[in-house]
């Protein structure tokens, strides 16, 4: 206990606490996790500790308490920093792209993968042959 | 002697190599000379043991704390412990460079021992020391690791308390870098291969030498997501972090790579693919590089900023050039022609190597979106976890399923015999699947059990089929286990199913909650009682640490601390993991009452299975290792046909 | 055709790249300037140095709408920016005190570290204090320093991440002055 005291003498930031933190059930990580903290802004606001991130979870504790939805609170954090603060990006607008883009590739790997394997024009007499050769050979 | 002295003349000294290495190389090459090749195989020894004698130099200086250097002023502090010292070559900028470097020249002397005709051995030495040539180059010039001080300082501030937590930053950055400089080594072949038109021999040749960069990739990533899980403090394995993304790439190139080698061996087929993927895999791992020293992108991975991002730039486009240009011309020479059907082994090669593929290209879309994004229509957009974990799911699920199906399929067409396996396959995806719904599992989650038991069928399947080849050829059984690529091959594979499941659950039912707890006050959260006994705190020298004493029900006492250092303006939590086979429970101080220490607020993550995401990476080591290791009958070692 | 096609890619990644090494990938817009809102308002307690011109509470309504205001958000342990910045602010507010109203909202800070900053740069304009950030994110901050610019009407007219310098303070405040 007296190495916790000297501790907190030599440690300017343990001065003048708020009081103790709220408790945050699950749901505010489920939704802190489709947020991204602003500061930290490779992490989410569920797993980042700077003060900005601490603050969006007790916010969202405190709306879920109030009865807000998931979406209410995404919408509340939308307003003051923009889509960007979404770690999802939204299916609409210039962020569809990029859930577009990737169905459009299957659909051309599709297409590839189709005229890779349709018989084509027949092949010159040399390249069948050594096909036939290969076919027979036994397998490595 | 001293060691900035020391350092600086190897750097010199190994740059010097490297460009005479690269000019009697490519004089080799050029005049046919068989002279110019001596000479530069010679010289691989020498940059060795200049890089060797530059590495050793910047221990010596941290080891005999040297504040005279600028980069021991900046990243080592006298109080340091002894492992802590050891590492820091490669916990800042101009350190990790040396590292990359050194590990290059390493390579460059073990390929320049390969026997190798003497045009393409020319031109895989003129590669191999050009890449030298940059990074010696880089460290020589811009961001030199021996830069010493005027007026050096008495002690020094010490690496980032991010990297000095656990042991694991010993293992993971050297066993990432040692697999993206393995990379290069093929990339040298593909170019020699690519410049001297020989398409077919370079791939058997090239085999081990990916197998040994995958391998190293595989256990970097590995130990690096168990690291990211055990120290950061946010209980997460994987955050699709754009520097994370610039090291998957790489992967999963290499991966697809060492599928579509294995048929361009067999049957000639996918030459230019292999080209490609080798080619864009170093192109990669040197985006990765760049991002993560230029401040292009946002990422915890990212060194600080420094005048060598367009060093990097250049040298990634150099190389990217250069693959694509010979590429183009490949692709215009070499014709594939499919003299198989889709369903067979080829095809079904096929298909996983372009679901590699494209999975490689959804993470660099999703990565660099945002970049894009902000260049042409000015606005900024953030693609996270959510975008890739929805998008990689239905690629994963079909590469499992094409894991499992495509080695029981046979080569070029199927065979009658062969359709029995795959209903047995089938039945045992849709048994899994129906068993997880009917447990109350989500559909993701019971399409993993499903998709796990199918792969462990065809695992056994394929054991048991190997095995019943040999006694029908009477030989003993356990001679399968000669069969090194195989059996080293089942068990990745199973690995990589493992990991599959795993991940899906950790993923599906992780749950996180917080409370403050005051002394003596109990919570019972995930099946987990814990009572709040205390706080202590200890003077570690280097940190202050608070520990909260949790007395819990089920693991005895549980001591999550808090580490104060000097440098960080917040507290980093140092969670204490507990793990079972079934979930993990993952304790985290998060704050606690700096007068009284009178509570103190715990957070609590519960994942399932997140212990077998580690077994798996282990037996996914072994399997390689298994494959690698020499044979000591190779003619045991081949296939037996059962007919 | 395909000859040259990789040429272009290659110059398009380096035009890209390039592109993206020139600015800062942290930045952010800010919703509140881009758009013109009307500022969030909020009532803080002052600090104690300020109480007794300002009362015990600041709220920002009751100015809204009567001049422009400049609003910045600082903390102690914001080492350099904030520090480059408070004497140009200073300077600022003693010159157009008769027209514009700033207000400095210490975020995320301790009190005694907050009143030791104070007291280094001899701020006279008006401090209040958040400790847990809450009015930060209501104007969406990312980072300290911040800097809102409100005009007279009482919507967000600009904001400057960072440290601010005299010419870009003194430009805002003339585009603000009626």
């Amino acid at each position: 206990m007296r190495l916790l005291l000297l501790l907190l003498s030599l440690w300017p930031p343990a001065l003048a606490q708020e009081g103790p933190p709220p408790d945050l059930s699950p749901e505010v990580f489920r939704i802190a996790r489709e947020l991204r903290c602003p500061v930290c802004q490779g992490e989410s606001a569920a797993e980042s500790n700077s003060g900005v991130a601490v603050e969006m979870r007790r916010l969202i504790a405190e709306m879920l308490e109030e009865g807000k939805t998931a979406a209410e609170i995404k919408a509340f954090f939308v307003e003051r920093y923009g889509e960007w603060i979404l770690y999802e990006p939204p299916r609409r607008g210039v962020t569809l792209w990029v859930w577009v883009l990737p169905v459009v590739g299957l659909f051309l790997l599709g297409l590839g993968l189709f005229a890779y394997f349709r018989p084509r024009r027949p092949l010159p007499k040399e390249l069948l042959e050594e096909a036939e050769r290969r076919l027979k050979e036994p397998p490595a | 002697m001293t060691p900035a002295l020391l350092g600086n003349l190897s750097v010199a000294l190994a740059l010097a190599f490297s460009l005479l290495g690269l000019a009697l190389a490519l004089l080799a090459y050029l005049q046919g000379d068989g002279r110019f090749l001596k000479g530069a195989k010679a010289l691989a020894s020498l940059t060795l043991l200049s890089a060797l004698a530059a590495f050793v130099a910047l221990e010596w200086a941290l080891l005999t704390h040297d504040f005279s250097l600028a980069y021991v002023a900046r990243n080592h502090a006298l109080q340091d412990p002894l492992w802590v010292t050891l590492v820091t070559p490669w916990a800042a900028l101009e350190g990790s460079l040396l590292l990359w470097g050194l590990l290059q020249t390493l390579y460059t002397f073990v390929a320049s021992r390969k026997p190798l005709d003497p045009w393409r051995a020319s031109l895989v030495l003129a590669v191999l020391f050009g890449i030298q040539v940059f990074f010696f180059g880089v460290m020589a010039t811009i961001a030199s690791p021996f830069q010493t001080l005027p007026n050096p300082p008495a002690d020094g501030t010490g690496p980032n308390p991010l990297l000095q937590d656990h042991w694991m930053m010993a293992v993971h950055p050297v066993l990432m870098y040692l697999g993206f400089v393995g990379l290069s080594v093929p990339y040298a072949y593909a170019v020699a291969a690519m410049v001297t038109r020989r398409y077919q021999s370079w791939v058997e040749e090239t085999r081990w030498w990916t197998l040994i960069a995958w391998g190293f990739l595989t256990a970097g990533k590995v130990a690096g997501m168990w690291w990211s899980y055990e120290v950061l403090g946010w209980g997460g394995y994987w955050a699709w972090d754009p520097v994370e993304n610039a090291s998957f790439v790489p992967w999963l190139l290499a991966t697809a790579f060492l599928h579509t080698a294995y048929v361009q061996q067999a049957r000639g087929a996918f030459k230019t693919w292999n080209f490609a993927f080798v080619t864009l895999a170093f192109s990669a791992t040197l985006l990765g590089t760049f991002l993560t020293r230029s401040g292009v992108i946002q990422s915890v991975h990212a060194f600080a900023e420094g005048p060598v991002g367009p060093a990097f730039l250049g040298f990634f486009l150099l190389s990217t050039a250069l693959g694509l240009g010979l590429l183009s011309r490949v692709s215009r020479e070499v014709r594939d022609v499919a003299v198989f059907r889709p369903f067979s082994r080829e095809g079904a090669l096929l298909l996983g190597a372009f679901f590699f593929a494209g999975w490689a290209l959804v993470v660099v879309l999703g990565t660099f979106y945002p970049l894009l994004v902000e260049a042409f229509a000015g606005a900024k957009v953030s693609v996270g976890a959510p975008f890739f974990n929805q998008v990689s799911a239905p690629i994963g699920v079909g590469l499992l399923l094409l894991m499992g199906v495509g080695p029981i399929l046979p080569w070029r067409r199927p065979r009658e015999e062969v359709f029995r396996n795959l209903y047995l396959l089938l039945a045992a995806l849709a048994l899994g699947t129906l068993l997880g719904l009917l447990r109350g599992y989500t559909l993701g989650a019971s399409l993993a059990v499903g998709l796990f038991l199918y792969n462990t069928l065809a695992v056994a399947l394929l054991f048991t089929e190997g095995v019943r080849a040999r006694r029908l050829a009477g030989l003993s059984p356990w001679s399968f286990l000669e069969n090194r690529r195989r059996v080293g091959s089942l068990l990745v594979h199973f690995a990589v199913a493992l990991m599959a499941l795993a991940i899906a659950f950790s993923q599906t039912y992780r749950l996180e909650a917080e409370k403050t707890l005051y002394k003596g006050q109990a919570w019972e959260v995930a099946g987990v009682r814990m009572a709040f006994q205390g706080v202590r705190a200890l003077d570690e020298g280097r940190r202050f640490a608070v520990e909260a004493r949790l007395s819990t029900d089920r693991f005895g006492e549980v001591r999550p601390r808090l580490h104060f250092y000097p440098q960080m303006q917040s507290p980093l939590p140092s969670p204490k993991v507990i793990y079972t086979p079934g979930n993990d429970y993952y304790f985290l101080l998060m704050d606690f009452d700096r007068e009284k220490g009178e509570w103190a607020s715990v957070r609590l993550v519960v994942t399932p299975m997140v212990f077998w995401i580690w077994v798996a990476g282990v037996l996914m080591a072994l399997g390689t290792l298994y494959i690698l290791w020499p044979a000591s009958r190779p003619e045991a070692a081949r296939e037996v046909s059962p007919a | 055709m395909r000859g040259w096609l990789w040429v272009l890619v290659v110059a398009f990644l380096a035009g890209l790249f390039w592109w993206g090494m020139q600015r800062n990938p942290r930045e952010l817009p800010s919703v509140l300037a881009k758009e013109r809102r009307p500022a969030p308002d909020f009532t803080l307690p002052l600090l104690p140095p300020y109480r007794a011109e300002w009362g015990e509470t600041f709220r920002l309504g009751d100015h809204l709408g009567k001049r422009p205001i400049v609003l910045n958000f600082w903390a102690s342990w914001c080492y350099p920016a904030c520090y480059e910045e408070a004497p140009v602010l200073e300077a600022a507010w003693r010159k157009h005190k008769d027209r514009v109203l700033f207000v400095g909202v210490n975020t995320q800070d301790k009190e005694p570290e907050a009143l030791r900053f104070i007291a280094q740069f001899g701020l006279t304009f008006p401090q209040v204090f958040d400790p847990r950030g809450r009015v930060g994110v209501d104007y969406g901050m990312y980072g300290v320093p911040e800097t809102f610019f409100i005009d007279g009407e009482g919507r967000v007219y600009a904001r400057r991440a960072g440290a601010i310098d005299e010419a870009t303070l003194e430009g805002y405040l003339k585009e603000l002055r009626p």
